[in-house]
Formats: structure tokens, sequence, C-alpha cells
């Protein structure tokens, strides 16, 4: 059977119904935006780390396999067992089977989109292993079982009423909670025994260091730096594409990471791990899953210079109005929709086109994707491979003609601009027309471009110059 | 073949043009003021405290006044008692029960007023540095680099420790609707105290 497409704009269109949800995602995450630029403003080099930032990632990936080499060498010879995941499936096996050895009952794990990429847990859960998830806005979606809406803020389509009644079907606390400040205390408080009592602990990683076989990580909440030196066992799953060749290129990374994605300066916490503790084990695991593919596609490979910030969600119109969840994928807003359909080119078809094309994101991308180009090269991709829902395709076609031939685009973009201005409510605002849906048509102007140009500017042209 | 040899010989055969990608020289960038002023900045900025000396008063003093509560004061430095000993905590659980952890970090960062600790600040037990309530962290000024750049170059640690953390602040989260919570799930407080 084919899978279906995901259908975006029909979750987008729940999303969007619920306005004191919808308001406060929009308005927060564009906070984020906001204190993201007043951060950008204060470092005059901004724009050049961004190229430096570009360069060294470009270059990491043109150079993968011997980079990749180097870590493994340096961190084998720091004491870190070093496996390599072809896909999901593999990578799940591995953990699966350390966890065996160890005869683990109890993983505490910080946030890791690797392991949401794997259904990691879906896989150990039935296999006797008690995965909790760490991270205050993880263990809300993992409570609520739901995938992470945002990758950077999980949680973040979801007002206090809703954690607190989360909270109190689970941690039995006061179901009117409405104060962040108390509820976040009741994760700390049963998270802690937990924590205490775990047979092993998992996180995820920000970056790779080939010179010195060492992993970062870069979170908030503590709860990561918890995961890996409470219990004697530690394994971190990374993707491939997380590299950085030398020790001093994280200055520019680190600088630019938390600063694109909540607007402060630096996470509170910065982990290097470069071996296990005395009396511990420590373990890393590469994921492949579809990066050595993706980096053979000559138009999508510098997508893999993503640092996971979060940034182009944060800015983007569709995402912020339509909630992470609505795109029905592990990455969601516009990195998503040029990831997933890496992934899966039909199930995620719809989601090159959750985009206005505006370009905001390129504009805030620390690593510099072209991902407003890469959304529009995906659209053709995804015709040319016949994944263009009917409709779309149709009207592509004659869009397609119209544009093809000035004279029918100007009488047919004169005839909307009349249409605009004439046509009552019902007849622009219904399902034929989806531009109408959920937002305000522009308003009509008097004249277009084209016949004002054609009256002012081509009657003062000189004699004798061309038309 | 195995995976490992399968994904890097996938890689080898889909990767762009090495020569057409060079590794740009590192980069020492930005504001390379490393003075105590713009460290205070820094920390406070992301929540972290500095312990200042009240007419002259002891480190000892210091705590006592700023931590009236506590019980369990742990040190790992040397010219500080406390109650216990980093040392002979042993275990997590046992490190989960102190109040007021006091350790000496060997740098810090100017731009972040972020602080380093590893293994070599945190005897056989790194874990101490998260689950105590409250850290207190002695720093000396003339440790201080200007920013992240200066930083990776310069310090040594960044290619010795095993477990190295730059604690920037409190532990601390945004994840119920935005609402900033300063003491998440690791220390509540992060304290500064200027070696004298």
């Amino acid at each position: 059977m084919k899978v279906k497409p995901v259908n975006h704009a029909r979750a987008a269109e729940a999303f969007i119904k619920d306005t004191p949800h919808l308001t406060f995602h929009d308005e927060r995450l564009w906070d984020l935006r906001q204190k993201r630029d007043q951060q950008m403003h204060e470092l005059p080099e901004w724009q050049e780390l961004r190229t430096l930032a570009s360069q060294i990632k470009e270059h990491t990936l043109a150079n993968l396999p011997e980079y990749l080499e180097q870590f493994e060498a340096n961190a084998k010879k720091n004491g870190i067992h070093v496996h390599w995941a072809a896909d999901g499936a593999e990578h799940n096996r591995i953990v699966g089977e350390i966890l065996e050895k160890h005869g683990v009952k109890s993983l505490i794990k910080s946030k890791s989109m690797v392991t949401e990429e794997c259904n990691m847990r879906e896989y150990l859960e039935p296999r006797g292993v008690v995965v909790t998830e760490t991270d205050l806005g993880e263990r809300i979606q993992q409570l609520d079982n739901q995938m992470p809406s945002h990758i950077v803020v999980p949680a973040v389509h979801k007002l206090t009423p809703d954690v607190a009644k989360l909270f109190a079907e689970h941690y039995h606390t006061d179901p009117n909670d409405d104060d962040p400040q108390s509820l976040a205390w009741s994760q700390r408080l049963a998270a802690r025994p937990v924590i205490l009592a775990a047979d092993a602990g998992m996180t995820g990683g920000n970056f790779l260091v080939a010179e010195t076989g060492t992993f970062v990580v870069c979170t908030n909440e503590g709860n990561a730096d918890l995961s890996a030196t409470v219990p004697g066992l530690h394994i971190a799953t990374l993707g491939i594409e997380r590299l950085v060749p030398r020790m001093a290129d994280l200055g520019v990374f680190v600088r630019m990471l938390s600063r694109s994605a909540l607007g402060s300066p630096i996470t509170q916490y910065t982990t290097h791990f470069r071996g296990p503790q005395d009396g511990s084990e420590m373990h890393v695991v590469l994921v492949d899953n579809g990066r050595s593919h993706r980096l053979g596609m000559e138009d999508f490979w510098t997508s893999l210079k993503c640092i996971r910030c979060g940034a182009c969600m944060n800015t983007c119109p569709v995402y912020r109005r339509s909630g992470g969840l609505s795109y029905g994928a592990v990455y969601s807003g516009p990195i998503g929709a040029i990831i997933d359909p890496t992934f899966n080119e039909r199930k995620y078809s719809t989601l090159p086109f959750a985009s206005t094309m505006n370009g905001s994101c390129s504009n805030v991308c620390p690593v510099r994707i072209n991902i407003h180009e890469q959304l529009y090269k995906w659209r053709r991709v995804l015709a040319e491979h016949h994944e263009l829902p009917f409709v779309k395709r149709e009207v592509m076609h004659m869009a397609g003609r119209l544009m093809g031939q000035p004279k029918l685009y100007r009488a047919a973009i004169s005839g909307t601009e009349t249409a605009l201005g004439v046509l009552p409510r019902f007849a622009l605002y219904n399902w034929l027309n989806p531009w109408g849906k959920n937002r305000e048509l522009p308003h009509p102007v008097k004249q277009t471009f084209h016949s004002w140009y054609k009256q002012n500017r081509l009657k003062t042209k000189k004699k004798g110059e061309d038309a | 073949m195995s995976s490992r040899d399968a994904i890097l010989t996938r890689l080898r055969d889909n990767r762009p043009d090495p020569a057409a990608y060079s590794l740009p020289p590192v980069a020492r960038l930005g504001d390379m003021d490393a003075s105590r002023a713009r460290f205070e900045k820094s920390l406070t900025l992301l929540g972290g405290q500095v312990l200042a000396p009240q007419a002259g008063e002891s480190l000892s003093a210091a705590i006592a006044r700023r931590f009236p509560d506590a019980k369990i004061v742990c040190s790992a430095v040397p010219e500080f008692e406390g109650t216990v000993r980093i040392e002979e905590l042993g275990t997590p659980q046992k490190a989960a029960d102190v109040d007021v952890l006091v350790v000496r970090a060997p740098f810090g960062i100017a731009e972040m007023g972020s602080i380093f600790l590893s293994e070599a600040q945190l005897p056989t037990l790194n874990s101490a540095a998260h689950l105590t309530q409250h850290i207190v962290v002695i720093l000396s000024e003339s440790t201080l680099t200007a920013n992240m750049h200066t930083a990776y170059i310069e310090r040594p640690e960044f290619h010795a420790a095993r477990y190295g953390v730059l604690m920037s602040g409190p532990s601390a989260t945004a994840d119920i609707q935005g609402v900033l919570v300063r003491g998440a799930q690791g220390v509540r407080t992060l304290s500064v105290w200027w070696e004298q």
C-alpha cells in the first residue's frame, strides 16, 4: 500500500481554530526571533561568523569519511566505544544490545532528535526497558504521547493548563496549578529519584570534534549532565554530520547556537565528553540513517550543515501559525520541510509547500543554508516525480500557461484585481480558494504596476529609444 | 561489509569534491575584553551571581550568610573545610544530599560568564556539580579569557579533560509557556567568589 502524504494544511487548520494556543505559539516564537536579533546586533562579526560556520561545515562534509575515521580513532584511544548505525533499526539494535549486556531496566535520557528519528523508545519499551525523558519539554511530550513539536522547545505548542493537567495525571500534582515555576519544580522532584536509581543514561549531542574524539552537548536544564554522569553507563547518539575538524572551530558554532535558538548568549551547560569517568563506560553511536545518501544530492546536501538551532522555525510565518505537530514529522518547520522528503518523498511531499517563500529562514540560518531555495527546488523535484496532489498539479499547469504568455497573464491579473474589489465575501472565501482560508486577501490595488508603467514611464521615453 | 565500511564507502561515493571546499583558518574574532566587569555582566545575564564579601568576611562566613539553612556543605578545595569533602561522598546518592558545593574553576570566559569544571576539580564524582542544590565557584580574575574563540584556542583543558563542562549560570528552563525558571534540574544557584 502506498503511504499517504501528510495533510499539513488540514492539521494546521485545526491548530489555527484554537485561538489561545495559536496566539501564544505565534508570539512566543516571534519573541525568540526578536531576542535572537538583539544578540546578533551585539556582535559586529555576526555575518563573518555565519560565513565561517558555513565554510567549516561544507569543508567537513566534503571530507566526512576522513574526519569520521579521525574522530573514531581518537575516541577509541580515550576509551570510548564507537558504533556505526546505517539506519534507525540498527541504531536501536546496538543500543538494545548494550543495555541488555548491562541488565539495564531503567534508562534516563536527555533530548535527542536522532533517537526520535529512530523511534528508539518504541523499540526499547517492549523489551523491558523503562525510558524516561528528563528534559522538561520532552518529558511533557512523552507523557502526552506526542512527538516534539519544535527541535529546541519541544512543548512550545502547549499552555500552562495543559501541563498542569498532564502532571496531575502522572505526578499527582494540583490540576489547577497555573504557576510554571511550581510545575517545573514538580518535574525536578519527580525526576531526581528516577535519575538516582537509573541503570544507564543517554544523551544526544551537538558536535563531534575529529581532532580530539570529543562530543559536545549543549543544554540548559542540567538534565543531560545528570543523565551522563550519574549512572555508570553513558550512551550518546549523534548523526554523522555533527562533525567539526578542530576543537577551536567550536568557538564559531557555540557563539551562534544559543543566540540563534533562544536569544541567549550560550546554553547554561556546554559539556565536552572526551572519555568515560573512572569506573564508567561510554559509548557513541554514529548514525547515518539517510545522511550519506543526502550528501550525494546536488541541490540538497548543504542541508547537512544544519546545527539544529531552530531559528528558521521561529521566524517562519507558516510554522508559527501551524504548529510543529501539523508537519507530521520528526523535523518540522522550514528545515524539516527540506530534510523530511529525503526520509520519505511521498509521505512528506506536502511539506515543501508549507512556505510563503519569504526567505526569512535563509536569512536567520547561522550556517547559511539556502533553505527557501531548497524548498523551491523540492517543489520542482516533487512535481517531476508526480508527488503533487491533483488540485495543486492542475493549478500549476494553469499558472504555467498563464505566466508563459504575458498578454494572457496581464488580462488575468487585472481581472483578479477587479474581482478582489467587487466580489462579495462568500465568493472569495470558500473552499475553491485556499488562499482565502484563515487569512484576509490583500486589498486590491487601483492599478497594476504594468499599466502604471505603460502610462507614465513609456510616455516619457525619448523618441528613438526602444520600448 | 560492516555498516561502518558501508557508510564510509557511500560517503566517499556521494560527497562533493573535497578540493572545492577548503578549511578556513581558525577564527579569533570579536571583543577581546577579558575584564572582570564584562564577566560579571555576562554572568548576571545568565542568572549567575557574585558572592561578594561583606566587610572583609571570609569565604566560609559569606557562605554561612548566603545559605543560612544549608546543612551539608561539601568542599572540593583545600582551603575550605565544609562539612564533608567531595572525595568522601563516594556515590551520587550521597551527592544528592549536598546543599552547597564549593569548587575552584581553572578559568572563566568573559563573553559568556561561563566557568569551566572537569574531573580535575570534581575528584571521583563529576555528578556532584549537578546533584548539589547550590554551587559556589572560586575564580581568579587572572584566569579570565575574552571569548569562546580565545577559550578554545588557549585553554589546554579542552584537550586534556575527559569531562569538561562550561557552566553559565544555574540550570534553567522555559519549557512551560515560555516562562523562564532559574533552577531547573541541576544547580538552583551558581555564585562566583573572586579569589583575592
